[in-house]
């Protein structure tokens, strides 16, 4: 990624910090309002997140929506109702995109706005900041349609003012739904610092395959409190097609990614269930991560019912020579999880993804300076993973980097592919487990304690063809032989350990991660 | 590994404190966002102003009555103007009607009778009591020719602040004027106003509110353009003699938040205005025939008040006369005006990014000093925001100088770049004592 791992942490630095952690023996754990008391049966086995609903239109045209996800048995809090107040409606047709800017610049509260069918070109973007807006067209259309049919909306903006993204939103409880967002200048949809925000049934894609230029994220909830994204589909983004960041409770269910960088993010985020989503042919397909410098410390994520398999689209984001971690991911990764924590993934499908189906990654594998996570209280580490009741189809893991490895651009990725290919030469190892580990957490590395991060990887159906399920990379290690003056390739391969599965100490008997879900 | 919280407070003390303050219970990110000091700029919408100053009278009823200090020439707005029975944004929909001193928003510019004449009859200028002033550095806009004006109600003043914007009373209406000349080697020449944006301090809770108004063709009205316009393709020929061809944009309202705005203790935005501060109009303003200090100028009118002695006021120096102040001073203004709007601690690009450029900021690493953007995107010219003594891999530069979307800064304001302003921030980066940043 950015810089190869721990290259620039001392021993002492590590040490040091967590010793110093350790000596208030505090938790983590914090009593975020009113789910401070875990639901002790969504943490294990069957996770209750919502019965994918029947897809039907819910509350109708003109209603906000009651604010009540169907998951889980917890009514979510509204920080805003319409109930008692005026509601107000306007329509808009293609045409009338003018009327529909000065219109959404004074909006009262409690407004649904319904575009007709057709296709509304805007040169600048469409801002809303109100509360309890409601903003719906006649349907989001199919993929590759840039032109609104008879019972589609699409909102093109082609010919934007630079620098705009297309939707873009502050609000508390605001509803978007049946509508496609085409070729934005910058992110697709935003919402920020919003609360009781549903974006349904929407498609946010850009003309072109493989563009660096295209945008930057399609849906792009952030900072923003109780988000539902559901039955969406986001394609060719430049960054994330679907990003949930810095926010705390949300559910990401039922939509599909495709051909972006990355297909699904959940960043810096507490709180989510991602369940029922298809990730198919991006570069990675569904991510949970912290980002260094951010205050949220991202806990608490279930990951279950989704399809996660041929995510080999080369990297396609803008220019790798900074700090974007998407830039740094190698085509192929089904699944990264990095700097998380409390993060369970059952009866997932991956398969068919070249790099790896998950690669389980510190935060110091991208950012070395543990000073710089001080944001979100050290949250580099990662820790409490549990991986279990999952579908692995097989073809993984054969071609990194999808067999275009680059040590600048993408150097874990030509790290690991120059590390298999000794492999695969030598120990009859011909392919990346389904899990791989970096060896990093808990930092610095102790052997006698073999997973001290607590990864558990049980009762995944296996192709019949797989030989070890998890490998222990022992990152630091490895680099130092291969990076060496004089590089090491045996003696690297040997710091790395590989676990069938059901084999200890990866099989974690007993062990529950206890998400903390409503 | 080096780095200034290091060589400030020591790696240890830092951990140490990180990790008791984690203890604390509460809320991890609100409580760190609790400690930054304040940058100066709240102007403090959230402080009672007197509120909706019951009693007082207010310049939007009292119309024409008014003897005081405007010599009977009343600029107020007028209140329940016929013009005015159209305005959808004004009545929330309340049967209770607008608070005392709520002051009507027009369709038209000429509906608040600030200014005499129009553009096109070349006589167009502000009515007495609505009192021009300039800055003594500007932010930059598209290269825009803008000139500004101050509307304070009748037996009203402004409180001055030494370093926040000047608490100006409910009813205050200011004003903002972009024109291009067609030809800027004689920029007096074919002056063509594009827009006015207009910014009214409503009694609270409304507070400041902001409203673009567009000139038509013929340059006989501005109307009110609440979702803004775009200027497809308009061109000026600049200095150098070239044509210059952009997409000018007049920000919808919303959009004048995205500047506009600061965040208070519970999270909510409020519209404040970003230039009226007192290092900014400290300078001469020619008033009648006689260039007078624009602060004292305010202050005799009765229009300004708490105005301390004219050493103790600070001045922010003309970022472009190397004959006012030193380089560092010179560059450390520019980016107070055009970027510590946002840049700063309380407000959300500042938050998210931890990258504050206002003028009160001293530690480098928040001014960006080898520091890493949160989540900068590809191809910005480099990993750090700053990396002293090399302006050409500093995000910063890189921001301000590109023109390419998406990663251009300010976010909205600018299509074009500003060479000297660039330049300026290159010289001034570039004279940094040179430091590696890994």
């Amino acid at each position: 990624m950015n810089r190869l791992p721990l290259s620039r942490v001392t021993r002492v630095a590590l040490v040091s910090l967590m010793s110093l952690l350790a000596i208030p023996a505090c938790s983590d754990d914090e009593n975020d309002g009113p789910f401070a008391d875990p639901n002790p049966s969504t943490g294990q086995g069957s996770p209750d997140a919502g019965a994918p609903d029947s897809g039907t239109p819910d509350s109708g045209p003109g209603t906000p929506d009651s604010g009540t996800p169907d998951s889980g048995t917890t009514v979510w809090p509204q920080e805003f109702t319409c109930e008692g107040k005026e509601a107000h409606a306007l329509t808009f047709n293609p045409g009338q995109e003018q009327q529909l800017q000065n219109a959404v610049n004074d909006l009262k509260p409690c407004t649904t706005i319904t575009l007709g069918a057709g296709t509304f070109h805007f040169d600048n973007a469409v801002t809303i900041r109100a509360d309890g807006i409601t903003f719906q067209g006649a349907g989001r259309g199919a993929q590759g349609e840039g032109t609104g049919g008879a019972a589609s909306t699409v909102l093109d903006f082609s010919a934007a003012a630079a620098n705009t993204n297309g939707l873009d939103v502050v609000g508390k409880l605001f509803t978007l739904r049946d509508v496609a967002l085409w070729n934005a200048q910058k992110d697709a949809l935003r919402v920020e610092n919003s609360s009781n925000v549903f974006i349904q049934r929407i498609r946010t894609e850009w003309e072109r395959e493989n563009q660096s230029s295209n945008g930057k994220y399609g849906i792009y909830p952030v900072k923003s409190r109780y988000v539902v994204v559901e039955d969406c589909e986001a394609y060719n983004a430049a960054d994330a097609g679907i990003y949930v960041g810095q926010t705390r409770y949300a559910i990401i269910r039922r939509n599909i990614a495709k051909k972006n960088v990355a297909g699904i993010e959940i960043e810096n985020t507490k709180f989510a269930y991602v369940e029922g989503n298809t990730a198919i042919d991006n570069t990675t397909g569904l991510v949970v991560f912290d980002l260094p410098g951010n205050p949220i410390q991202g806990t608490d994520v279930l990951v279950t019912k989704n399809t996660i398999t041929g995510n080999n689209r080369h990297n396609f984001a803008s220019d790798s020579g900074s700090s974007s971690t998407v830039s740094q991911v190698p085509a192929g990764t089904g699944t990264f999880i990095l700097a998380s924590r409390r993060v369970e993934f059952v009866g997932n499908t991956w398969g068919n993804n070249n790099t790896v189906d998950i690669a389980v990654l510190s935060g110091l594998a991208i950012e070395p300076n543990p000073v710089l996570w001080s944001a979100g209280f050290f949250n580099f580490s990662t820790s409490d993973v549990y991986v279990h009741h999952n579908t692995f189809l097989g073809g993984s893991g054969e071609s990194v980097d999808s067999g275009t490895p680059s040590l600048a651009e993408r150097p874990l990725g030509f790290l690991i592919a120059n590390l298999y290919a000794y492999g695969k030469a030598a120990a009859g190892v011909d392919r990346v487990e389904h899990v791989l580990w970096d060896g990093i957490d808990p930092a610095p590395r102790n052997e006698s304690v073999a997973n001290g991060m607590n990864l558990c990887f049980t009762n995944n159906t296996l192709p019949a063809t797989t030989k070890a399920a998890v490998v222990d990379l022992d990152l630091e290690a490895v680099q130092k032989k291969l990076m060496a003056a004089t590089p090491d390739i045996v003696g690297a391969w040997g710091e790395t350990r590989r676990y069938n599965q059901g084999a200890t100490p990866f099989n974690c008997t007993g062990f529950r991660p206890a998400l903390k879900l409503p | 590994m080096r780095s200034p919280y290091m060589t400030r407070l020591g790696l240890a003390a830092v951990l140490l404190a990180a990790a008791v303050a984690a203890c604390s219970g509460g809320e991890e990110d609100d409580s760190r966002i609790g400690e930054i000091p304040d940058a100066g700029d709240a102007g403090n919408p959230s402080t009672p102003d007197s509120g909706p100053d019951a009693g007082n009278p207010d310049a939007g009823e009292d119309g024409g009555a008014d003897a005081g200090n405007d010599g009977g020439t009343d600029a107020g707005p007028e209140d329940g103007g016929s013009d005015a029975g159209s305005d959808a944004g004004s009545d929330a929909g309340s049967d209770a009607g607008p608070p005392p001193g709520t002051v009507t928003i027009p369709d038209v510019l000429s509906g608040y009778n600030l200014f005499t004449g129009t553009p096109a009859g070349g006589d167009f200028k502000p009515v007495e009591g609505n009192i021009p002033y300039e800055l003594t550095t500007p932010l930059f806009s598209d290269y825009s020719l803008k000139s500004r004006t101050l509307y304070i109600p009748a037996g009203k003043a402004a409180l001055y602040s030494a370093d926040a914007v000047l608490d100006l009373p409910v009813g205050t209406i200011i004003t903002k004027t972009f024109a291009f000349p067609a030809d800027f080697r004689e920029p007096d020449k074919n002056v063509r106003p594009l827009e006015t944006r207009v910014l009214v301090r409503q009694p609270q809770p409304v507070g400041w509110v902001a409203y673009p108004y567009v000139w038509n063709d013929a340059l006989t009205e501005a109307t009110l353009a609440s979702g803004g316009k775009v200027f497809k393709d308009f061109t000026f020929i600049d200095t150098e003699g070239v044509t210059r061809k952009f997409d000018y944009l007049v920000p919808q309202r919303n959009q004048c938040q995205k500047c506009h705005h600061m965040v208070d203790e519970q999270d909510n935005q409020h519209l404040l205005p970003i230039g009226v501060k007192a290092r900014y109009l400290n300078r001469e303003h020619t008033y009648g025939l006689q260039p007078v200090n624009q602060l004292q100028h305010l202050a005799s009118l009765g229009k300004l008040e708490g105005l301390p002695p004219t050493q103790q006021i600070p001045r922010a120096p003309d970022a472009f006369n190397a004959g006012e102040a030193d380089l560092t001073q010179r560059a450390r203004t520019y980016l107070d005006i055009n970027c510590a709007h946002c840049h700063n601690p309380k407000a959300q690009p500042g938050i998210t990014s931890r990258l504050f450029l206002d003028i009160k900021t001293t530690d480098e690493f928040s001014l960006g000093y080898c520091k890493r953007p949160g989540s900068a995107g590809g191809g910005v010219g480099g990993e750090f925001d700053i990396v002293p003594g090399s302006h050409d891999t500093s995000i910063l530069w890189f921001r301000m100088h590109t023109e390419i979307s998406g990663k251009m800064m300010p976010e909205i304001g600018r299509a074009l770049r500003h060479e000297a302003g660039a330049q300026l921030i290159a010289d001034w980066i570039d004279a940094m004592p040179a430091r590696s940043c890994k």
